[in-house]
C-alpha cells in the first residue's frame, strides 16, 4: 500500500509534537519534583545558605543518575550509580556543600567524583572545581556530563590519595566517599583556614559527617556532625 | 513388631537417603553461596522460603494423594533426579544478568522486588519437587515409616557432613553440580527396570550438566556492594589468592590503592603502606602485614590502638584478633616476650605460614608467638596461664559500619562471661583494651563500655573511673580496663599521647570537661553525658536509651544488636520510616523473614489444606501435634548450635557437629520406632521423656558444659555425643510415631501432616532468632519444652483430639 506522502508529513508532525510535548512535560515536571525537594528535604532541615539552595534549585538532578532511576532522582534518598558507588541523598549534598562555606572565588578539590553532582552543585556557586574519580568508568561518565554543562569543572581519573597538587592549595575539599583515613597528601593541600568535610560511615548507614577545619597556625581540629540529630530520651 | 515393617524396598530406601544427603547438603551449599555474593542473613531469608518447598509439597500431596501414589513406582525417580538437575543450574541462573538480584539494593531500588520473587521461585524448585518425592516414599509407606525416615534423617546427616568435606576441598560455586548428582543417582537407584529407559536420558543429560558446571565453575558475580567487589574496581586490582576452606571462601586482592591506616592521626606525615587485603566470603577481614624483624614503629602507633603501650611495655600479650594481621604486627614492634593468638580459622593462619610468608615476614612463624585453633573464649577457658600484661579484643564494627548486618551474629568474645574471664587472666597492672569506630546515634562505644563498667561491678573492684580510661580521634576510641587502678603517671602518660596525636581523653581518673574536645569536637555533646552516666552505674539511664545498650551475656550474645522493638516508633519518628533499614539491617531482615514466611506458610500450606479436608476429624489434634513437634525441633536444634559453638569454639564445627549427631540419632530412633505399638499411649509417653530431658537441659545444660568446656578433646566430644545424641534419639520416635498413628486414623491427614510440620520448622527458624535476641535462649528452650509437652499432651488426650475410637496399631 503506498501511503500519501501528507499522510507521513503528519505522522511525522505528530510524533514530534507528542514526544516534544512528553519531554517538555517531563522537565516541568523534574524540576516542580526539585523545587519541592529544596522545600520540604533541604529548607524544612536548616539548610539556608542562599548560594547552595539556588544551586540545588538549578542543577537538573534526574541527569546525574541512571536512566533506570530517573523516576527517584528527588526522593529523599540515596540512589545507585553502578559500582558500588551511590549519588548521595539531596539533602547531605546540600549539607555539605553549605558546611564548606563556598564563595565566588573559591578554589574547591572533591575526592570521588561519582556521578558528578556534588561537583555541578559547587560549579553552579565557585570558581573552580577539581574532582578526581578512582573508578575510570564513573569518571569518564560523569567528565562527560560536567564538561558538556560548565567550563570550571576538570576532571581526573586518578587515585584521590595524592590530591591535585598542581592546583594546590584548595579552599576546601569534599570527600565524597567514606574514607577509613584522611591522606596525608590532602591534609598538605588544604589552604590555612580551609575545610574539608568527609562522611563517615557506609551510604548504608545513618550519616554521620567529619569536618576538618585546618588553623592559621597549620594544626587540625575535627568535628563530627550529625545532620539528623537523635535525642534517645526526653530529659528532665 | 509387625511384618510389614520388613517388606522394604532396599533400593527405594537407600535412594531416599542418598537423595536426603543431596538436599541437606544442597540448603547448606546455597547458604555458603549466597553469604559469597550477598551475606549471610539474607541466605537464611531465602532458604527459608525454599524450604516452604517441603510444606507445599504436603499440600499437593493432601490435592492429588491417590493421582500422585497411583503413578510413584515412576514418579518419585523422577522427582529426585529433577530436583538434582535443578540444584545443579539454580544458582548459576539467580547471578545471569536477568535474575541477579542484589539485597544491598532492596532498600532503594523497587525493581529489586520482582527478582527477588524470581530467585525464590528458583530456588524453591529443587526443594519442592525433593520434598514431594520423599513426601510421595512416607505416604505409600506410612506403615514402614520408621525405616523411611531413618533413611531420611541419616542420609541428611550425612550430607551435613559431605557439605563440609566439600567446602574444605572445592570452590563454593562447584559444590551444586557434585551434591546434585547424589538425587540424579537416587533416582536411577529408586526406579523399577520398567521404567528405566525413559528415566536414562533425564540420568544422562544430568550427568554432562554436572561435568560440563565443575569443570567450567566461572567466577561467583558477588555484589557491588560486598568489600571484596570494591576492591576489586581500583585501578589494577587483582585477586592474587583464592582458597576454599571450610570457614568460607578465602580471597587475597592488590592494588596499588589499596591501603591500611584506620583512623589514623592527622598528625602522620609520612606514606599510609599499600597492602594486600584479605576477604573471607567476600568480606574484608585484615591485610597480609608486611613485618620486618627488630621493626620498632608501625603506622598503627598513629591510631588510638596504640593506646596500652603509651602507659607502659607488655610482655605477655593476648590477641584475640591476630588473624586481621596488621594488630599482630604492631604488638611485635613493641617487643613483646610472648604473644598468645587463637585464630578459629585455621585457613588464614595456614595461608598466612605458608603462601604468604616471606611476605608478611614470617610473622606468623615467630618463635615467640603461639597461634591457637580455636576461639579466643575456649582459649581462655582451657589455658592456665593467669598473667596477661594485654588482652587486646578485635575492633567492634568495620569501618564504615556493617550497616548492622551482624546484628544478629553471636559473639561469645564480648559477652560479660568473656570479659570475665579475660578479668581472670590479667596480671596486677595488665589491661583489656578494646577499640570501636564512633558511630551515630552512638551504641557499639556506649555498649562496650557498659560491658567494661558491668564487668567491674561484678569483680567488686570499686570506682570504673579509677580503672577505665579511654582516647578518642576522629573516627575510633579505644578504651583500657585496667585490673589495678589508673597510676596518675599513667595518666599523664595517656595525656602525653593524645596530645602528640591530636586525640582527646574520653576517661581519665581527673578528666576535665575542657581537654575532652581540645582536637576533636562532637556536635552532639550530650554524648559525654551518656559515657558519665554510664561510668556512675546508671541502670535506668541504660534502660531508657533508644538504643540497646546493655552488656550482652552468654544468654543473649548480640553484641552488635542495638535495635528494640519498643523504640522503633520514636526512631521511625526521628529518622523516617525509609531510613530504618540503614539504622540495623540485619534485624530488620530476620523481622521481615518470620513475616514472609508466616504469611506464605498461611497463604499455600495451612488455609488449603484447612479447606480441602472439611469432613476430617481430628484436625486440630494433627495441627497441634505437628506443628509443635515442627517448632520444638528446631527450637532445640538452635539452642544447641549455639551452645555448642561456645563449648568448643568453632562455629563450623559445632554446627555440623550438632546438626548430625541431631539427625543421626533422631534416625535411630524413628527406626526403633517400629518396635512400639502405634497406639496413642506411645507419642504421649515418649513426648513425656522428651518433655522432662528438655526440661532438665533448661536448667542444667549450661552448668555442666561451663564444667567440662576445659576438659580434653575427647572428653568434649563424649559429652557432645550424650547429650545432643540422647533426647535426639527420644525425639526421633515422635514424627513416625504420629505418622503411623494417623494411618490407621485418617491416612487423608497424613500429607497435611507433613506439610504442617514443614512449615512450622521452616517459621521457628527466624522465630527462634528474634525471641533470642529479645528474651535469650532461656526463653527459647522453655518453648521448645512446652512444644513437647503440648505435643504428648496431644496423645494423652486423644479421646478428647481425635474423636473416634483408635484402630490398633
Amino acid at each position: 500500500m503506498i501511503i500519501p506522502k501528507n499522510f507521513l508529513y503528519l505522522f511525522v508532525f505528530f510524533v514530534i509534537a507528542v514526544t516534544g510535548g512528553t519531554l517538555k512535560a517531563d522537565n516541568d515536571s523534574f524540576e516542580r519534583d526539585r523545587n519541592r525537594m529544596v522545600r520540604t528535604q533541604i529548607q524544612a532541615r536548616g539548610i539556608r545558605d542562599r548560594a547552595t539552595l539556588d544551586a540545588m534549585r538549578n542543577v537538573p538532578r534526574h541527569l546525574y543518575v541512571p536512566a533506570v532511576q530517573r523516576r527517584y532522582a528527588y526522593q529523599d534518598r540515596p540512589l545507585p550509580i553502578g559500582y558500588g558507588q551511590t549519588i548521595s541523598q539531596p539533602y547531605i549534598v546540600a549539607y555539605m556543600t553549605e558546611i564548606i562555606r563556598p564563595e565566588p572565588g573559591h578554589k574547591v578539590l572533591e575526592i570521588g567524583t561519582g556521578s558528578g553532582y556534588q561537583a555541578a552543585i559547587l560549579a553552579e556557586i565557585i570558581d573552580q572545581v577539581y574532582t578526581i574519580e578512582i573508578i575510570g568508568a564513573l569518571g569518564r561518565q560523569a567528565r562527560q556530563k560536567l564538561e558538556a554543562q560548565y567550563d570550571n569543572v576538570h576532571v581526573k581519573i586518578a587515585d584521590g590519595y595524592y590530591g591535585w597538587e598542581e592546583h594546590a592549595p584548595f579552599d576546601a575539599i569534599v570527600v565524597t566517599a567514606a574514607a577509613e583515613y584522611i591522606p596525608p597528601p590532602l591534609v598538605e593541600q588544604l589552604k590555612e583556614g580551609g575545610r574539608m568535610i568527609i562522611p563517615v560511615g557506609s551510604p548504608f548507614q545513618m550519616q554521620q559527617l567529619m569536618l576538618v577545619e585546618k588553623q592559621s597556625d597549620g594544626t587540625f581540629t575535627t568535628r563530627s556532625l550529625m545532620p539528623v540529630r537523635f535525642v534517645p530520651f526526653e530529659r528532665e | 513388631m509387625h511384618k510389614e515393617h520388613y517388606q522394604t524396598n532396599s533400593n527405594l530406601i537407600f535412594g531416599l537417603g542418598l537423595h536426603s544427603a543431596a538436599i541437606i547438603a544442597f540448603q547448606l551449599a546455597l547458604m555458603q553461596l549466597i553469604s559469597v555474593v550477598q551475606w549471610h542473613h539474607f541466605a537464611y531469608m531465602i532458604i527459608s522460603i525454599a524450604m516452604l518447598g517441603f510444606g507445599a509439597s504436603g499440600t499437593l500431596l493432601a490435592l492429588a494423594r491417590e493421582k500422585l501414589l497411583r503413578m510413584s513406582h515412576w514418579l518419585v525417580p523422577m522427582l529426585m533426579t529433577f530436583s538434582g538437575l535443578c540444584m545443579m543450574v539454580a544458582f548459576r541462573v539467580t547471578r545471569t544478568d536477568f535474575f541477579q538480584f542484589d539485597v544491598y539494593l532492596l532498600f532503594v531500588e523497587r525493581s529489586q522486588f520482582p527478582i527477588l520473587a524470581a530467585n525464590y521461585l528458583i530456588f524453591f524448585i529443587p526443594f519442592f519437587t525433593g520434598a514431594l518425592a520423599i513426601g510421595i516414599l512416607f505416604i505409600r509407606h506410612a506403615r514402614q515409616i520408621g525405616t523411611y525416615y531413618f533413611s531420611n534423617l541419616l542420609g541428611s546427616g550425612i550430607g551435613g557432613l559431605l557439605v563440609l568435606f566439600l567446602f574444605g576441598n572445592i570452590f563454593p560455586q562447584q559444590t551444586p553440580p557434585i551434591i546434585g548428582l547424589l538425587s540424579v543417582t537416587a533416582g536411577l537407584i529408586s526406579i523399577s527396570r520398567k521404567y528405566r529407559a525413559r528415566h536414562i536420558v533425564l540420568g544422562v543429560v544430568s550427568v554432562f550438566t554436572a561435568i560440563y558446571l565443575v569443570h567450567q565453575p566461572g567466577t561467583i558475580r558477588i555484589s557491588q556492594y560486598k568489600s571484596l567487589a570494591q576492591a576489586l574496581n581500583l585501578p589494577d586490582a587483582e585477586v592474587i589468592y583464592s582458597n576454599p576452606d571450610i570457614h568460607g571462601l578465602i580471597d587475597v586482592a592488590a592494588s596499588p590503592a589499596l591501603r591500611y591506616a584506620p583512623a589514623l592521626s592527622l598528625t602522620y606525615s609520612g606514606e599510609v603502606p599499600v597492602k594486600k587485603n584479605v576477604f573471607v566470603n567476600g568480606d574484608y577481614y585484615g591485610v597480609i602485614p608486611r613485618y620486618r624483624e627488630g621493626q620498632t614503629s608501625h603506622i598503627l602507633d598513629y591510631t588510638t590502638q596504640s593506646l596500652p603501650w603509651a602507659m607502659q611495655h607488655r610482655n605477655n600479650v593476648l590477641m584475640f584478633n591476630a588473624g586481621e594481621g596488621a594488630p599482630l604486627a604492631h604488638v611485635f614492634s613493641k617487643q613483646p616476650s610472648h604473644v598468645d593468638a587463637p585464630i578459629p580459622n585455621g585457613g588464614i593462619v595456614s595461608m598466612m605460614k605458608d603462601h604468604f610468608a616471606e611476605a608478611s615476614g614470617r610473622l606468623f612463624l615467630k618463635e615467640n608467638l603461639d597461634i591457637h585453633n580455636v576461639e579466643a573464649r575456649n582459649f581462655l577457658a582451657g589455658t592456665r596461664k593467669r598473667a596477661y600484661d594485654l588482652i587486646v579484643l578485635p575492633h567492634q564494627d568495620a569501618f564504615g559500619g556493617t550497616a548492622g548486618i551482624n546484628a544478629l551474629q553471636e559473639n561469645y568474645t564480648m559477652t560479660l562471661e568473656s570479659f570475665a574471664l579475660m578479668w581472670d587472666h590479667l596480671a596486677p597492672g595488665g589491661v583489656i583494651a578494646a577499640s570501636a569506630w564512633t558511630d551515630y546515634p552512638s551504641r557499639n562505644t556506649l555498649k562496650l563500655l557498659a560491658t567494661m563498667v558491668q564487668t567491674l561491678q561484678d569483680k567488686g573492684s570499686g570506682k570504673p573511673q579509677k580503672h577505665i580510661a579511654a582516647v578518642r580521634s576522629w573516627g575510633t576510641i579505644t578504651f583500657i580496663l585496667k585490673k589495678t587502678p589508673v597510676t596518675a603517671a599513667e595518666e599523664e602518660d595517656i595525656r602525653r599521647f593524645a596530645r602528640e596525636r591530636s586525640f582527646d581523653p574520653l576517661i581519665l581518673p581527673t578528666i576535665t570537661e575542657g581537654e575532652r574536645q581540645r582536637y576533636n569536637m562532637i556536635e552532639d555533646e550530650d554524648f559525654f553525658l551518656y559515657v558519665d552516666k554510664i561510668l556512675d552505674g546508671d541502670k535506668d539511664f541504660l534502660d531508657d536509651y533508644g538504643f540497646m545498650i546493655h552488656p550482652a551475656t552468654d544468654d543473649r550474645p548480640y553484641f552488635g544488636q542495638f535495635i528494640k522493638l519498643a523504640s522503633l516508633p520514636k526512631l521511625s519518628k526521628v529518622f523516617g520510616g525509609d531510613q530504618l533499614p540503614f539504622l540495623e539491617l540485619g534485624y530488620l531482615i530476620v523481622m521481615v523473614t518470620l513475616l514472609q514466611s508466616t504469611f506464605l506458610a498461611v497463604l499455600f500450606i495451612i488455609l488449603p489444606l484447612f479447606r480441602l479436608r472439611k469432613s476430617h476429624r481430628g484436625k486440630g489434634g494433627t495441627l497441634l501435634y505437628f506443628g509443635a513437634l515442627g517448632i520444638g525441633y528446631m527450637f532445640v536444634e538452635i539452642i544447641l548450635i549455639q551452645r555448642f559453638v561456645l563449648y568448643f569454639g568453632h562455629p563450623v564445627y559445632a554446627l555440623s557437629a550438632v546438626i548430625s549427631t541431631m539427625l543421626i540419632a533422631s534416625g535411630a530412633g524413628s527406626l526403633l520406632s517400629g518396635k512400639l505399638t502405634a497406639s496413642p499411649r506411645s507419642p504421649a509417653v515418649v513426648g513425656l521423656v522428651v518433655t522432662l530431658m528438655l526440661l532438665f537441659y533448661t536448667f542444667f545444660l549450661t552448668p555442666v558444659l561451663q564444667w567440662s568446656i576445659a576438659g580434653p578433646l575427647t572428653a568434649k566430644i563424649l559429652i557432645s555425643l550424650l547429650l545432643i545424641g540422647i533426647p535426639s534419639f527420644f525425639k526421633g520416635f515422635m514424627f513416625p510415631l504420629g505418622i503411623r498413628y494417623l494411618a490407621g486414623y485418617d491416612q487423608g491427614q497424613i500429607p497435611w501432616a507433613w506439610g504442617i510440620n514443614g512449615s512450622f520448622s521452616v517459621i521457628s527458624t527466624s522465630l527462634a532468632m528474634l525471641i533470642a535476641v529479645e528474651a535469650g535462649f532461656m526463653s527459647v528452650m522453655t518453648i521448645a519444652v512446652i512444644c513437647y509437652a503440648i505435643a504428648s499432651g496431644v496423645f494423652f488426650l486423644h479421646r478428647w483430639f481425635f474423636k473416634q475410637k483408635v484402630p490398633a496399631g
